[in-house]
């Protein structure tokens, strides 16, 4: 008799109970030795020894299963992994800055990097019921995304949720009032001035904080370095700081995920 | 100021303490000896592998001792007292250690003349934090010996329990009730024991939960009765294994004193971690491997309702720092000074884990659970992929296959980091199967380990 049969033994017999059924004979060994030394000899006590025994004895001779078959891979994907930082930014951007999201995905599809493991599950289960963003992931994740699925297919989308022929899978505009376009191509430092002078005239308010967000999120890469910095100088206004500050946040965030996302 | 034998004695925690030092009181197993008017000292080999620091103040009688003996005085203490009493210590100067140790001393005698004495309590140096525990050693003495009687007596009514459960059946629909559980764990509370008051409440909630439950609880039962036997025989165990049974048990070992032992210095990796919520509180365990010494070291933490957790051991991380490791063979160990800090594998210097194939991982957890079958989870790394049969994963290699815990938090990123290949993966086996907890990549380390819930506790 096996350790694993008496163990079945001792489980059977436990649920009637020592009441209503004498435990099981340890097979001939040390486990009968330790179960015969038991120290009150009611049989309620020697089963007791005897599961504690073989549950010490199982587990300190715990041994692998048989080999398991590998599944089957994926078509190989040559593309160098996103960088730690990339990666680590994604989730910054997810929690602090989402207006940065797209544009994250596609400079990942420009630069020609592969997603990492962690980012790629994320993206999957984040975007499962966005058709759109999801095609976009499905586009950038290559060839593991199809295997993944069909190995984990939680990570599915939805039935139905399929792109329409000819949706641009490209960036999508942002809200931007007509007397700010002006700014999306201006130099970082005259953006900065710009949004520190109408905080100070009262022309902006905390409710433009939105699309000057939606500005700083499409403006020129070249102007986030010089906007980042006038819009976090000690000399801003009081009535802008918060927001200010905010907004030189956001412009860094940007800038920082364009150097990460570089080839 | 001369001593006497009897003397020593009389500072002896037990007899049998005295006896163990006595044995000890051989030259030969110390160096460096010396003594002046004030104080004696000496290096004594011990089971670690630095000798323990021992200083005794003769004339004010205190003590401190790099050993993790929780006993006060410890036996090497007692063992250099017996040397100097019997002359064999020679005098000399003291050396800076000893001096400031006494001279730290003296400046607090100066602010508190009644600070005087000995204070068993303090476990290596006496100027840490005040002591929470009473000063006066019979004091002391007293609310130990009733520690120990309540435990023994809560662990003789744990048996008793579990000889009733076995006696009636696992199918008795008591078992169904939480308050047959929850009673027996607030009485455990009540002795102190609560570690086992922990297990009992978890098993409250397995029954009827899963088509094996009464497999699972047996199993559980069974390992009670293991402790609560070995906890009524304390005395009579090996140490490490009786350090094992008191911590499994719930005795509680001071912080300040698992700092006082000599701590293993080492570059350790943060190979892993995993939040598990008990009862109310969430508790965080990082797994971390020395680069040299291949050990395994657990740091815990715990949070409660809104508190936060340490989000500063990363997985990947390297800490060339001191660990001090708590009594008997556990891994648990308390960080002490960090002197350089590695932030992922790709950063220069950081070292990459040792690997084991799940064969070698199946032995190393085996050994382990050897010494101490109580134990909950143990950590290995294995190269392996994941592989699926009849809907239940396994991580495999040419040696064999272990199983993962159904519904593994991280098994989703694991399959895209292993792509169906073999990949390096940190994982804590449980009864449950294996929980992966950290993907191993040349250039970063992945943390799928299960995350605390973040509406309760902040746990990045």
């Amino acid at each position: 008799m096996t350790l694993a049969d008496h163990w079945h033994e001792l489980v059977t017999a436990s649920l009637l109970g020592t009441d209503r059924r004498d435990p099981p004979a340890a097979p001939v060994g040390p486990l009968a030795d330790v179960v015969r030394d038991t120290v009150v000899p009611t049989s309620s006590a020697r089963m007791l020894t005897a599961v504690g025994a073989c549950v010490a004895a199982r587990r300190a001779g715990m041994q692998p299963l048989a080999p398991v078959s590998a599944l089957g891979h994926p078509a190989p994907d040559d593309r160098p992994m996103l960088r730690v930082a990339a990666a680590t930014r994604w989730r910054t951007v997810v929690d602090e800055w989402p207006v940065l999201e797209d544009e994250w995905l596609l400079e990942v599809e420009r630069g020609g990097w592969r997603l990492s493991p962690d980012v790629l599950v994320g993206l999957l289960r984040r975007h499962r019921t966005d058709a759109v963003r999801r095609a976009r992931v499905a586009r950038i994740g290559g060839p593991v995304v199809s295997w993944l699925i069909a190995v984990q297919p939680q990570l599915a989308p939805p039935a139905g949720a399929r792109v329409a022929p000819g949706v641009d899978l490209g960036l999508p505009g942002l809200a931007v009032p007509p007397e700010l376009l002006a700014l999306l191509d201006a130099p970082g430092e005259a953006f900065g001035g710009a949004v520190l002078a109408g905080f100070t005239s009262g022309a902006f308010g905390r409710a433009h904080r939105a699309v000057l967000v939606n500005a700083i999120a499409r403006c020129r890469a070249d102007a986030l370095a010089s906007l980042a910095a006038s819009l976090g100088a000690s000399d801003v206004p009081d009535e802008a700081l918060g927001v200010a500050r905010s907004l030189a946040d956001l412009a860094a965030c940007r800038q920082a995920m364009l150097e990460e996302l570089m080839p | 100021m001369t001593w006497t034998i009897e003397q020593v004695v009389a500072i002896a925690p037990t007899p049998s303490a005295f006896a163990a030092a006595d044995a000890l009181a051989l030259t030969s197993r110390w160096s460096s000896l010396g003594a002046d008017d004030r104080a004696a000292w000496g290096r004594c080999r011990g089971a670690g592998r630095e000798p323990y620091e021992t200083m005794v103040d003769h004339a004010e009688v205190a003590w401190r001792c790099s050993c993790p003996s929780r006993s006060r005085p410890c036996k090497h203490a007692l063992a250099l007292l017996i040397l100097w009493v019997r002359g064999y210590v020679p005098v000399v100067v003291a050396p800076p250690g000893v001096h400031s140790w006494i001279a730290g001393r003296r400046g607090r005698e100066a602010r508190d003349p009644t600070a005087g004495g000995p204070r068993p309590g303090a476990a290596i140096d006496d100027a840490e934090a005040p002591d929470p525990s009473p000063s006066d050693p019979p004091d002391l003495d007293r609310l130990r010996d009733e520690r120990v009687a309540r435990l023994h007596a809560g662990l003789v009514e744990l048996d008793r329990w579990l000889d009733d459960r076995l006696r009636t059946g696992l199918a008795d629909a008591a078992l169904a009730r939480y308050a047959t559980w929850d009673e027996l764990a607030a009485r455990l509370v009540d002795a102190r024991a609560g570690s086992l008051a922990n297990r009992v409440r978890r098993l409250a909630g397995v029954v009827g939960a899963r088509p094996d439950w009464h497999e699972v609880v047996l199993a559980e039962l069974g390992v009670l009765h293991l402790l609560a036997q070995a906890g009524q025989r304390l005395p009579e165990l090996p140490g490490p294994l009786a350090d094992s049974v008191a911590t499994a048990c719930g005795w509680q070992v001071r912080q300040a004193d698992v700092r006082a032992g000599v701590p293993a210095t080492d570059t350790w990796v943060v190979a892993g971690r995993s939040d598990t919520r008990e009862d109310r509180i969430e508790v965080r365990r990082t797994w971390l491997r020395g680069h040299t010494t291949g050990r395994w070291a657990m740091v815990l933490e715990f949070a409660a309702y809104r508190q936060s957790l340490d989000t500063s051991l990363a997985p990947g991380r390297a800490l060339v720092a001191d660990l001090h490791f708590y009594p008997g063979p556990s891994t648990r160990a308390l960080i002490g000074d960090i002197h350089d800090v590695h932030d992922q594998p790709a950063t220069v210097g950081a070292p990459a884990l040792p690997v084991d194939t799940v064969a070698g991982a199946c032995a190393a957890v085996g050994s382990t659970l050897s010494g101490e079958p109580w134990l909950d989870r143990v950590p290995a790394t294995v190269r392996a992929a994941p592989a699926r049969v009849d809907g239940r994963w396994f991580l495999s290699d040419a040696t064999g296959s272990i199983a993962l815990v159904p519904g593994a938090p991280g098994l989703a990123t694991l399959l895209a980091a292993s792509v169906g290949e073999e990949v390096d993966v940190t994982i804590e086996w449980t009864t449950d199967g294996a929980v992966p907890l950290t993907v191993h990549l040349a250039d970063r380390a992945i943390d799928i380990g299960p995350r605390a819930d973040p509406s309760f506790v902040s746990a990045a």
